[in-house]
């Protein structure tokens, strides 16, 4: 059994790795082909770029579109990025301070994560669910929510043991696997943490970009036809 | 499918990037013009984006490289479909919140298309060839572009610093409204040009629109050259889709910067009002309601200026839709789909007319050939009926 999961897990990497190889390849070589029209897209500022960023950091786009959306999308991002960091104990040693300073945080983001993924699931089938419908979307928040559930209930019910996890963990990092946690709740937890790697959205990677391209878009509209 | 070669090769980085990006939230929905007359999802802007990553994959990704790149049929029919049956109008775009620039997007995947021998849909397929032999992409005659409508009193220099551009749809569709811009330039009083009929030839937007990009090097090069030959320095222009393409893609087409600037006519008229080149003889004691098309104001940032023209008319009332600015709604006009799409156009061009009669407005003003031509269109056997008038058509009533 613990074999069969660390070969699982060595294949998710190589798909991950591979997927994400072809992707900068697509990227590589669209970039060699020149855009028709780069008005009103010029160099950025530092005061455009901070404003990007923040554009970036906390959702503006969405929070103009829907407020309610915005609010639970910038939660369970929010929620999710403190959780992964908290798991960074796991991965780490020793653990660095900060990490062990954010541990408490990362106790409440556990619960307010699949809170929130209630409320986005809630609203996407209130909001679209007659007019549209992404299932590759709702199994990416069907994965999300399922991970942030078990990992509840291994801190709640079903208690793992840290030493063993860890340990299984690092092996997996180092290419020399460990034994197996003997926690069927952490089996479950961990075979969903690959699943999600698996189909990972490659829009966390082009997102931010794409968003403050739109920035700079957006800035310089008015100057398609009003300088020079 | 003529073409074996691999999706997504006409694509900068940018745009695949924004391929990428879309999250398939679908909040971009409740802003399509086409989900609003039609509620079909299966053509609405994340399954465009959805289905060309499978097309992409499907030939030049992960599966191609297991030697299987054979592209379903039904995808093919389904995606060509939907990125023509599209507007083009970019109002998914301004609204998702990622930040897609759809309106740039939606041409370069209909490109696509085109080199894959899929598209163009219907008579589009005609328009290079229209062009090619008359010079506008409607086969009609190059000598009439002018004659019907430019009026007798009015004199166009040989050379001049200010040309005008008169455009095809305005020309041969929506003549009030060319008429009144050079009725309008008449007044302000400074000498302009334009190029003899047969050299004013298309600006190369129906072609860009429809992803049929073969012709517009040649097209723009005709159009700068001709007008640098009269030394010109500015060219005025009132379609919004001729303005668009001129300011966007003219400099990257010719292949360096243009030897003139580029206006929208309500700039030029607003600047003439302000320094008092332009008055008006009459005020005008009714409601009027404005329709931002969207390559004027999405497109380049045109927004203020027919406001500000129209706001200047003594006595008036200036109207808004709910929807304005850089968030207007398509009249159904665009993306040269109206033609084919032509039942989806007239109920876009009825939500039009239905907000203007609701908010008790005495005429709709129009700023954009396309719009003037389908809404009114829209309106024949409609039971809610409004006066429909061009920006310029109406400036030039009440300045003579």
């Amino acid at each position: 059994m613990g074999k069969i999961i660390v070969l699982i897990a060595y294949l998710v990497y190589g798909l991950f790795c591979f997927r994400f190889l072809l992707q900068v390849f697509l990227w590589y070589r669209a970039a060699r082909q020149q855009a028709l029209s780069n008005v009103g897209s010029g160099n950025i500022s530092l005061g455009m770029f901070i404003a990007a960023a923040l554009d970036v950091i906390f959702f503006r786009r969405l929070f103009s579109t829907n407020k309610l959306l915005w609010a639970a999308s910038w939660t369970f991002h929010l929620s999710f990025l403190i959780v992964f960091l908290r798991h960074l104990r796991y991965v780490l040693n020793p653990v660095p301070d900060v990490i062990i300073f954010m541990q408490p945080a990362g106790v409440v983001a556990g619960y307010v994560l699949p809170c929130s993924l209630f409320l986005i699931l809630i609203m996407r089938m209130v909001g679209n669910g007659d007019r549209y419908v992404s299932y590759y979307n709702f199994f990416l928040i069907g994965v999300l929510l399922m991970l942030s559930l078990t990992g509840l209930l291994m801190r709640i019910y079903f208690q793992a043991d840290l030493i063993d996890v860890k340990d299984f963990i690092t092996g997996i990092l180092v290419f020399k696997p460990d034994v197996l946690p003997d926690s069927l709740m952490f089996v479950i937890h961990f075979l969903l943490a690959l699943l999600l790697i698996a189909f990972i959205p490659f829009h966390l990677f082009a997102a931010p970009i794409v968003s403050m391209e739109a920035r700079k878009r957006e800035e310089g509209l008015g100057m398609v036809l009003h300088e020079k | 499918m003529k073409n074996k070669d691999p999706f997504g090769k006409e694509l900068s980085i940018a745009q695949l990037m924004e391929l990428d990006a879309c999250t398939q939230c679908g909040e971009c929905l409740k802003f399509c013009p086409v989900q609003e007359v039609t509620g079909r999802s299966e053509i609405s802007p994340p399954e465009k984006i959805r289905m060309f990553r499978k097309l992409i994959n499907a030939t030049g990704g992960f599966k191609n490289l297991f030697g299987r790149n054979n592209v379903d049929k039904q995808l093919l029919d389904d995606f060509t479909r939907a990125v023509y049956e599209c507007t083009v109008c970019g109002a998914c775009g301004q609204n998702c919140p990622v930040g897609l620039f759809n309106q740039r997007l939606w041409p370069v995947l209909r490109k696509e298309m085109v080199k894959h021998g899929l598209g163009p849909i219907g008579a589009q397929g005609d328009m290079p060839r229209k062009i090619k032999e008359t010079g506008n992409p409607y086969d009609d005659p190059a000598k009439e572009r002018y004659s019907p409508w430019f009026p007798e009193n009015l004199e166009i220099a040989e050379k001049a610093d200010i040309a005008y551009y008169a455009g095809c749809t305005g020309a041969y569709y929506a003549q009030p409204m060319v008429k009144g811009d050079v009725l309008v330039l008449g007044s302000i009083g400074k000498p302009f040009t334009m190029l003899p009929p047969e050299e004013e030839v298309c600006c190369g937007f129906p072609l860009f629109i429809t992803g049929q990009f073969d012709m517009l090097k040649d097209l723009t090069t005709r159009l700068v050259d001709g007008y640098r030959a009269r030394g010109v320095k500015l060219l005025l222009c009132s379609c919004p889709c001729c303005v668009n393409i001129m300011a966007r893609d003219w400099p990257a087409l010719y292949g360096r910067e243009l030897p003139f600037k580029i206006r929208h006519i309500t700039q030029f008229v607003e600047d003439a009002l302000k320094k008092g080149k332009l008055k008006f003889k009459k005020g005008l004691k009714e409601r009027i309601i404005y329709h931002d098309p969207c390559y004027l104001s999405r497109g380049v940032g045109i927004i203020a200026e027919p406001r500000s023209v129209l706001k200047s008319i003594p006595d008036i009332e200036l109207l808004e839709f709910d929807m304005h600015g850089l968030n207007s709604r398509c009249c159904g006009a665009g993306g040269a789909a109206r033609k084919v799409y032509h039942e989806n156009a007239v109920a876009m061009g009825r939500l039009t007319i239905d907000e203007a009669v609701e908010k008790k407005a005495d005429k709709l003003v129009l700023s954009c050939p396309a719009c003037y031509e389908k809404v009114n269109e829209a309106m024949k056997g409609y039971d809610k009926q409004i006066k429909i008038v061009d920006i310029m058509e109406l400036v030039s009533e009440l300045i003579n």
